[in-house]
């Protein structure tokens, strides 16, 4: 219902897979492995959540996923592609077709209303602009925010900031969504709502990784892997 | 229409629409940013208008002098202010007008068409009743002068053949005498006094304005060659004005006239000449340095001010994206590639300076037309070039000053922007 990829949620395709896929970074003269050989798949209509301690490596794996990051090494597929080996502007291409991200901190443009911040991907796609607006009103009704198109993010409450920013997500059509602590900044009551909605999303055959680190948020996914030091430490389906 | 034209249109008009907001959200900014182009252009215009004001007054002056118009003369006018190298020539005679119109009838094939001799002095002082005009420009000459100069009558005539040989007591003047003699009564018919002699005034110049805002003709008198030596004698200022048939043609008709004072004064081949043939380009050859330094100085001031302007401009959109690091990581999150986070800091850039130069012209704009409503004699002139450059400075300042942080912008990494507090 929220999405159009239910069509295809009975075969079970694998869109990610990562193998030995390693992290480092150079603090001084040390060698920090923020992930360390993480072998890794998600099949279509997953809905996962990624949870661990700070430090264990759980936004680098975020951002490899949303192809933010590379991996020092190791392949990163992403649908068949291989994201490891891509330069910045064939990851901005990926981002826009790809992926559908959602923040902690929700990252909606002040200045714009609803609309026009849930169209934004549309413009870096080289969609038309009235193909634009009526998608963004789409998306926004499926969200439940039809009667708030026009209205700009300091209007809307924390929860409705949210929505819009799962309508800019869903309005290209992604392979998966991401949202990183998406009830990090949200009340309880509210956060309950926002789960609800991503496992409509679910049911209609989304794939959803979750960063989260509330035990509570990960138990409304079905699969829950838990890292530490870089590592996997835990990978349960429920 | 492909995918990447498409693209390209919608992220340039999406850039355009938040480079007006951002301009429009911190307008003071903004404003104080495009301060130092404002300045520039204002220079860069004002300069220009400047010369292009000398330039024309200087060919309004020139064509007052006449392009077809020669001069035969004692000394030289691009070496003026060398008087000692021409002290020891003999002086010109007015009878070699007469001499030379007979050489030229005989040559079928001559590049000269007329020769009329002049004296004249810029020290007469003219008289009506009680009215007195000093440093009034007095000038004899025949009656042929006319075909050889600019200006028309506004009243009465020219005076005659016959007038010039009777060598008859008349006169004819510029505008500024005979307003200055006559502010309330007609000037025809009225007689002047040059030195205690009378002159009958019978006809009245067409106001011709400043000679490079010097030497002005509305301020002359004149009168036949005969009349004129019976007042001032046969030592004043003389030279033969030569009319020649073709302005493209001026070297040959020189070469021609250079010639004929040769053999009129009997000058062997192996000597210098001892006369000058004059042209109005000569005056142009003495103005340019003046209009080059003006030019040198003016762009030395204008580089400076867009300098210092393009540094402003880089400060602030250095600030801006430091300012927008996490819109800049969400853009690209949501798909932005490189070139559209450089597109859309360039385009802040280029606007800002683009506003700052449009306002500069427009300052420069009203400063012309004051100046020409209340100084109506100063040579001043906006070109449509003056605005084209100006308006191409601005955008190359907008896109030297916005390269750097725009390159900066565009090559931040994602994921860190995201996370920028």
């Amino acid at each position: 219902m929220l999405n159009s990829k239910s069509d295809s949620a009975v075969t079970e395709r694998t869109i990610i897979t990562m193998k030995s896929l390693c992290k480092f970074y150079e603090m001084g003269d040390q060698t920090v492995k923020a992930l360390d050989s993480i072998n890794l798949d998600f099949r279509l209509n997953d809905y996962t959540a990624i949870m661990g301690p700070s430090g264990s490596g759980k936004s680098t794996l975020m951002n490899i996923l949303g192809c933010l990051d590379t991996p020092t090494s190791g392949t990163y597929e992403l649908n068949g592609q291989n994201v490891a080996a891509m330069d910045d502007d064939e990851l901005a291409q990926i981002r826009n077709k790809e992926i559908g991200f959602v923040f902690q901190t929700f990252n909606l443009l002040p200045r714009l209303n609803c609309l026009r911040n849930v169209e934004l991907p549309l413009i870096y796609a080289g969609v038309a602009p009235e193909e634009r607006e009526e998608r963004a009103a789409e998306a926004l009704v499926k969200v439940g925010l039809g009667d708030r198109i026009r209205h700009k993010p300091a209007e809307l409450s924390g929860g409705q900031i949210q929505r819009v920013a799962i309508a800019r997500a869903l309005i290209n059509k992604p392979s998966i969504i991401l949202a990183d602590e998406p009830t990090g900044n949200l009340d309880t009551a509210t956060s309950h709502d926002i789960m609800n909605i991503f496992g409509a999303l679910s049911d209609a055959g989304n794939t959803i990784i979750l960063i989260t680190h509330e035990e509570d948020i990960a138990h409304y996914t079905r699969r829950i892997i838990r890292l530490r030091d870089g590592k996997i430490e835990s990978d349960e389906r429920q | 229409m492909n995918l990447f034209s498409q693209r390209f249109r919608y992220e340039t008009t999406e850039s355009l629409k938040m480079a007006l907001f951002q301009i429009k959200a911190n307008k003071v900014r903004s404003f104080l940013t495009a301060l130092g182009v404002i300045i520039g252009i204002v220079a860069i215009t004002m300069m220009g208008t400047a010369i292009n004001g000398i330039d024309r007054g200087f060919d309004k002056s020139l064509a007052m002098l006449g392009y077809d118009v020669v001069y035969v003369q004692k000394s030289s006018w691009s070496t003026m202010g060398q008087w000692w190298r021409y002290r020891n020539r003999p002086d010109i005679k007015t009878e070699y007008a007469g001499q030379i119109n007979r050489i030229i009838s005989n040559n079928p094939r001559s590049e000269l068409v007329l020769a009329v001799a002049q004296r004249s002095t810029y020290q007469a002082s003219a008289q009506y009743r009680d009215r007195n005009l000093d440093q009034v420009f007095a000038l004899g000459t025949s009656h042929e002068y006319l075909q050889t100069a600019s200006g028309e009558l506004t009243a009465g005539r020219f005076f005659t053949g016959g007038e010039f040989s009777g060598n008859n007591m008349i006169c004819v003047i510029g505008d500024d005498i005979a307003s200055g003699l006559f502010p309330d009564e007609p000037a025809l018919g009225k007689e002047v006094k040059l030195k205690n002699r009378k002159f009958r005034v019978i006809g009245v110049f067409k106001k011709q304005g400043k000679f490079l805002g010097l030497f002005s003709f509305d301020n002359q008198i004149i009168v036949p060659l005969g009349a004129f030596e019976r007042v001032y004698g046969k030592d004043m200022f003389t030279s033969i004005r030569v009319k020649f048939k073709d302005q493209t043609h001026i070297e040959e008709a020189k070469a021609e006239l250079t010639g004929i004072m040769r053999q009129l004064r009997k000058i062997p081949p192996d000597e210098d000449d001892d006369f000058s043939v004059n042209e109005q380009r000569a005056f142009k050859s003495q103005l340019d340095p003046i209009k080059n330094g003006i030019a040198l100085a003016g762009i030395f001031i204008t580089g400076m001010s867009l300098f210092v302007g393009a540094i402003g401009i880089m400060n602030i959109t250095f600030v801006s994206v430091k300012e927008r690091t996490r819109e800049i990581g969400l853009r690209k999150a949501l798909g932005a590639r490189r070139q559209t986070i450089l597109l859309q800091f360039l385009i802040e850039s280029v606007m800002i300076c683009l506003i700052g130069g449009i306002t500069g012209l427009a300052i420069t704009l009203l400063f012309t037309f004051a100046i020409a409503r209340l100084v109506p004699s100063f040579p001043i002139q906006v070109s449509f070039d003056l605005i084209v450059a100006s308006l191409t400075v601005s955008v190359i300042t907008g896109i030297v000053s916005g390269l750097a942080p725009a390159v900066t912008a565009s090559k931040l990494d994602p994921a860190d922007s995201l996370r920028y507090e």
